[in-house]
This record gives structure tokens, C-alpha cells and sequence, in this order.
């Protein structure tokens, strides 16, 4: 866990691909899911957010 | 080494390096060029109109700038989120049922009995069939009364076939396109697993097996964690096609009845090409297209995970 | 204890063998069944309950291929003998041939559109890959990403733009837009599948050509592409499935000239319902070559589907 939140910092490749995965994996879930409509509304700018995020963030060192 | 290297020697190899660099250009070039002509370039476009109010049965209509307000609307509208519940329940339901299928198949065919080859092979035919043509044909299979479907259903459960009807039906409609699809793709979940449990060397079980671990240990301590990063890249893959599933679906029920089995890419082209709504339905598009690109950011990253092993 | 350990018991080979095939008669029963449905009359195809011994009848192909109109008894009988069987088949049902119909057309541009862009993408794809595989290209992953990435993208949102792109063109349902169309979809398979082939084609057999004095382009036309004829082959043919199965583009892009195949076969109807046999017939002669693909594919099939990365 600790080196999870160390490679943030330090901008590796690793966590920060991970964290940009389960937002894109949320948005996804948001999108989708049957209960509450405002997590649908915002569904798409997690998304998007989460595939920026992973753009970027793949071209961060290992 | 001394200065004795012909001075002509470094300058033939950048000619030549020189050379590659271009050749690589000249090759990659094209492709580039087309898929930036057609798939770009129409991107950039559908972005630019998903903030207008365009319709494109009637270009000289003024058209107007309605900025965020086709997002808006589309992702605060309960007929687009039910749309999305569909697309949910087709795609948890037949990923389910296709890596059960497909994960089961797979063990059984690794256990290496005669003619393994020839069944896979049969086995995977559905898969590669026109998808369109595939929905037109199991229609006949659905129909009330003369369906195989509903006759081999009633021969072993007693219902009347004339009973149910698969895809007229709210309640049953949904499952029938799941069942085709399964029928369709189980196979792909069976073929991508399969490689995942041939990749697994014999001597880690041989291993297992000395320090006396059970086959059911094995099996979740050594089957199982091998197989996941294909199961994974299977199930991505899959998701990502449901997802935007059309041409099966479309011939199989059309959507019908009511909105039952109406997925987001039969909604997308009711909205696109039969109400017209051009820059309403591209707003609808950018945000499949994002979703999508997410997801397959994450399946490529999955299969440069298997391509290492 | 005999053998391997890891070697499943000839107990366990049978038990495992046993549900195989039944899975596979299962699941090749429907594709049997439509190949069976072609054959049949239209009462028996619509028989409860459904028929499997029958007497074999070519109505439905027949019926596939000719527009035809009902006739009297009285207009039958003034016509000159029936000049064929297909004639004869439907005079009994009291009909006359009136013409082809156009489902040769639709398979025919089917054709044509399949193998003009299996070979576009074919060639730019083999050059495209050759580059990827051996040279330092910047932002190589990048674009093998955007390449691959263009595949991944719903038709139908994909189609909205080239809708209008292509009517101010003039492309809508030509021949020459649903080739460029089936060819830009097709590329970055092409791209990744010849990627890997060209990959596992050691290097060492270029170099010693091109110290042997061949030019970088001799030494892929002589040496790289000879060595790659089976992976290209296979993505051929994987290029040609896909053109042929698809249906999206197609319906939304072509009304006529330029129609294929998938979206043709479902609109087949006869008089008073759906012609099933008809439709069975036209599933039939577009299916089989898939599968007889399929079947010559087998041993890359897997290759195919996930985009080269798993070689097996």
C-alpha cells in the first residue's frame, strides 16, 4: 500500500495506470447501474476523466 | 581502434539509416493517412455537431450552437438510462454465462481426449458467422409452434410451444437474445481459455502433486491464477463488443417489444437515422465512444499482459 | 503409478470427450437445421412438428434466384414447354419465372466488396506492420494503440459522420466507399496480426541480404514477404470474414447499387409470409464459405481473435 501511494508521488506507471482503470471501471459502473440517476449524470465525466487520466499516465515512467 | 576508418564508411550509414527512416514513413504513411480520413476526421466532426442542433434530413436549416445542452439532456433522460440497463443486463448476463460455458469447455477439451481438434473446430464455427444472419435465421427458430427453439423446449419440459413466445414476449425477449448471443460466443471465451490453460507448464502440477495438495487446491491455487489475465483479456473483449452490439440484436427483435431489448447502439440509430436528431444522437455517440476507448485502454493493456507470457 | 502424473486418466479422457460432443451437436444443430430448412418445401419447413426425414426439393433455391408471379391454370397452359428445371419447379406451384432476382447482385457485390478490401487492406497493412516490426518509430505503442483502437469504436456512432461525409462525396452506396469503409476497419487488424507474424521472422535473414548488397526494399520484397505468405494468407483471410459478416455500415451506408449480402437475406419474403426456405437457401450459400474458412483457419484462429498477442 505504501508503495502504491510513494509511486504517486512519484509519478510512476504503475498506480497511477491502476488508479486511472478503476475510474474508467466506475464510470463504466455509473453509467450502467439501475439505481440512482445522478450517478448515471455523472457517469460520463468520470469516464472521461479516467481515459484522459490513462493516456497521460502511460507515458510516466515504470 | 585507430583513425584509419575510410571517411566514407559513416556517411554510407546514415545514407542507408537515412533510408530505413523514410521507408518507414513511406510505409506506416498510408495507413495513417486512411484511418485519419476515415475514422479522424469523421471523429472530429461528430464531436464538433454533438454541440449543435443539427439534423441532417434538412442541411440548409440554420444551424445553432446549443453548447453542453445535448449532454444534458442525454444523461439526465430515464429512456437513455433504461437504454443503458438493457445494454447492463445483456452484457452481465451473457459474459456470465460465456465464460461458464467457455471456461468449461475449455478444461474438458485440456483433458486431451481423441479428436479434441476436430469438436473445437465444430465447436467454434458459430463465432465466425455473420451476426446479421445469424438474428434473421434464429427468428425461425423462435417462432410459436413450428420454432425448433420452442418445439426442443417443449419436448423436454412439456410446456405447449404455442405457449411462449421468445421474442414477442416482454419478459422473455431479453433472454433470447442472451441465448444466441452465448450460443454465438461462448466458443471465443473457449478458445481464449484454453490457451490460457495450455500455457501452464506441467511441472508446476507435478510440483503440487509431490507436496501432496489436493486437485481442488490445485485447481484454485494454480488452474485458476493462471488462466485469469486470459480470462480477463476474453471478458474485456466481449464486454467491449456487447457493449456496442447491434447487427445480431437488431435482425433478432429489433429492439421490441417496446424497449425491452432496445441497446444502446439500437437506440443510437433510431435516434440518428430515423429521428433524425443528428447532433442530439452525436452527443450520444462521443459518449459511447469515450466509454469505449476507456475500456479498450484497459484491454490492451490486458493483452500486452499475456503477450509477455 | 504409470505414466505422468499430470496425464488426465483415460476415465476422465472419456467422461470429458462425452460432454464435448454433446455440446458441439448442440450447438451445430441450428446450422444443420437451416442447411436442412433450404432444402425443404415451404409446408414442410413450417411442419409441427418440425420435420427431419423429407423430400428434398430445390424450391427454396429456386426461390432464392427468380422473381416469379402467380399464373392461372389456362396462362400456364398456353406457355411452351418449360425450358429448365427450375421452369418446371415453379409451373407445379403455379407460377411463372419472371426474371432473377437480386440476390445474385447482393451476393456478387458481397464479393466484390470483400475482396477489395481484404487486398487494400491487406497491402497497406503488410507495409504498415513491416515498418511497426523493424524500424524506431516515435510513438510507436501510441499509434499501434490508435490504430488498434479505431477497430474498437461502435459502427453506428462511427457511421453518423460518414453518412454525411459520404453524401457530400458522393460515396453513399458505391462500391468504392464501402471498400475504403471496409478497408480502414479492417487495417489495424491487419496491422497487429502481421505485426506478430513479421515478428517471429528472424532479422538475421534480412541483414545477410542486405550485406549480400539487396536494397531495405529488396530485402522485404525477396526475403520478408515469402518468409510471412502464411500469416498473410491468414489475415486475409480473417479480413475477408470480417467484410463479408458485416452489417451495420452496410445497411445504414447502401440502399442499392452497392448493397451486400447481410442486410439482402433478411428482407427475402414470399407470397402470404416469410419464404423460409429461401431465406435458409441464401443463409446457406453465404454461410458455407465462412465456415469452410473457419475450418482452414483453425490452427490461427486463435491469433485471430485477439489481435496476434496470443500465439498459443
Amino acid at each position: 500500500m505504501t508503495a502504491f501511494f510513494t509511486g504517486l508521488i512519484r509519478l510512476r506507471r504503475g498506480p497511477w495506470e491502476m488508479l486511472a482503470t478503476l475510474l474508467i471501471a466506475l464510470g463504466v459502473i455509473m453509467l450502467m447501474q439501475p439505481f440512482v440517476l445522478w450517478a448515471f449524470t455523472w457517469s460520463f465525466v468520470v469516464t472521461l476523466v479516467g481515459t484522459v487520466m490513462f493516456i497521460i499516465t502511460s507515458h510516466f515512467p515504470e | 581502434m585507430t583513425d584509419t576508418i575510410p571517411a566514407s564508411r559513416p556517411i554510407r550509414r546514415r545514407i542507408r539509416a537515412l533510408s530505413d527512416r523514410s521507408i518507414a514513413w513511406l510505409f506506416v504513411a498510408p495507413t495513417i493517412f486512411l484511418l485519419l480520413a476515415v475514422n479522424i476526421f469523421p471523429l472530429i466532426w461528430t464531436i464538433r455537431l454533438s454541440f449543435t442542433d443539427f439534423r441532417a434530413n434538412r442541411p440548409n436549416r440554420e444551424v445553432e450552437w446549443v453548447g453542453l445542452e445535448n449532454y444534458r439532456r442525454i444523461l439526465t433522460d430515464p429512456d437513455i438510462w433504461n437504454t443503458m440497463q438493457v445494454t447492463a443486463h445483456f452484457l452481465v448476463w451473457t459474459i456470465a454465462l460465456q465464460v461458464l460455458i467457455g471456461f468449461t469447455l475449455a478444461w474438458l477439451i485440456n483433458r486431451k481426449f481423441r479428436g479434441n481438434d476436430l469438436w473445437t473446430t465444430l465447436i467454434v464455427l458459430p463465432m465466425m458467422l455473420s451476426p446479421a444472419v445469424v438474428g434473421n435465421f434464429w427468428t425461425f427458430f423462435y417462432q410459436p409452434q413450428i420454432g425448433l427453439f420452442n418445439y426442443v423446449v417443449s419436448f423436454f419440459s412439456g410446456v405447449d410451444p404455442s405457449s411462449f413466445t421468445m421474442i414477442g414476449s416482454v419478459t422473455l425477449a431479453p433472454w433470447a437474445i442472451i441465448i444466441v448471443d452465448t450460443w454465438m460466443w461462448s466458443p471465443f471465451v473457449m478458445l481464449i481459455c484454453l490457451a490460457g490453460l495450455r500455457s501452464i507448464p506441467d511441472y508446476i502440477y507435478e510440483a503440487a502433486e509431490i507436496d501432496r495438495a489436493s486437485k481442488w487446491r490445485q485447481f484454485w491455487t494454480i488452474t485458476v491464477p493462471m488462466v485469469l489475465p486470459f480470462l480477463m483479456l476474453a471478458v474485456l473483449f466481449r464486454g467491449i463488443e456487447n457493449f456496442k452490439m447491434f447487427d445480431l440484436v437488431v435482425q433478432l427483435t429489433g429492439g421490441g417489444p417496446g424497449s425491452t431489448t432496445e441497446l444502446a447502439s439500437i437506440n443510437l440509430k433510431r435516434e440518428a437515422f430515423e429521428k433524425w436528431r443528428t447532433g442530439y444522437s452525436s452527443a450520444f455517440a462521443v459518449i459511447l465512444f469515450v466509454t469505449v476507448f476507456g475500456l479498450a485502454s484497459i484491454y490492451v493493456k490486458a493483452l500486452n499482459k499475456v503477450k509477455d507470457r | 503409478m504409470s505414466g505422468s502424473i499430470t496425464e488426465p486418466s483415460s476415465r476422465q479422457k472419456t467422461v470429458a470427450g462425452t460432454l464435448v460432443i454433446l455440446y458441439a451437436i448442440i450447438t451445430i444443430l441450428p446450422l444443420v437445421w437451416i442447411m436442412m430448412t433450404g432444402f425443404k418445401t415451404g409446408p414442410d419447413s413450417i411442419s409441427y412438428p418440425p420435420k427431419v426425414f423429407f423430400q428434398p426439393s430445390l424450391e427454396g433455391y429456386v426461390n432464392l434466384f427468380t422473381s416469379r408471379t402467380r399464373a392461372t391454370p389456362e396462362q400456364l397452359a398456353t406457355l411452351p414447354a418449360p425450358a429448365n428445371f427450375a421452369d418446371e419447379l415453379a409451373r407445379d406451384r403455379g407460377m411463372i419465372i419472371t426474371g432473377p432476382s437480386k440476390f445474385g447482385e447482393r451476393f456478387l457485390n458481397s464479393v466484390i466488396i470483400g475482396f477489395g478490401s481484404t487486398f487494400l487492406s491487406i497491402f497497406l497493412g503488410t507495409l504498415a506492420a513491416y515498418a511497426f516490426s523493424r524500424f524506431k518509430i516515435p510513438l510507436k505503442d501510441d499509434l499501434l494503440f490508435f490504430i488498434l483502437s479505431t477497430r474498437m469504436m461502435p459502427p453506428i456512432a462511427v457511421a453518423i459522420p460518414i453518412f454525411l461525409m459520404y453524401r457530400s462525396l458522393g460515396l453513399s452506396d458505391t462500391h468504392l466507399g464501402m471498400i475504403l469503409l471496409y478497408t480502414a476497419v479492417n487495417i489495424s487488424l491487419a496491422v497487429w496480426l502481421l505485426k506478430g507474424f513479421i515478428d517471429e521472422i528472424p532479422r538475421e535473414y534480412e541483414e545477410a541480404a542486405l550485406i549480400d548488397g539487396y536494397s531495405r526494399f529488396q530485402a522485404f520484397v525477396k526475403v520478408v514477404l515469402p518468409q510471412a505468405a502464411t500469416g498473410i494468407a491468414s489475415t486475409a483471410i480473417f479480413c475477408l470474414i470480417f467484410a463479408w459478416n458485416e452489417y451495420a455500415f452496410a445497411v445504414l451506408l447502401t440502399s442499392g447499387t452497392a448493397q451486400t449480402a447481410p442486410p439482402f437475406i433478411p428482407t427475402i419474403i414470399g407470397v402470404g409470409g416469410k419464404d423460409w426456405p429461401a431465406v435458409a437457401a441464401g443463409a446457406t450459400i453465404f454461410l458455407l464459405p465462412i465456415m469452410i474458412f473457419t475450418i482452414l483457419l483453425r490452427k490461427h484462429l486463435l491469433r485471430g481473435i485477439t489481435f496476434g498477442a496470443v500465439r498459443k
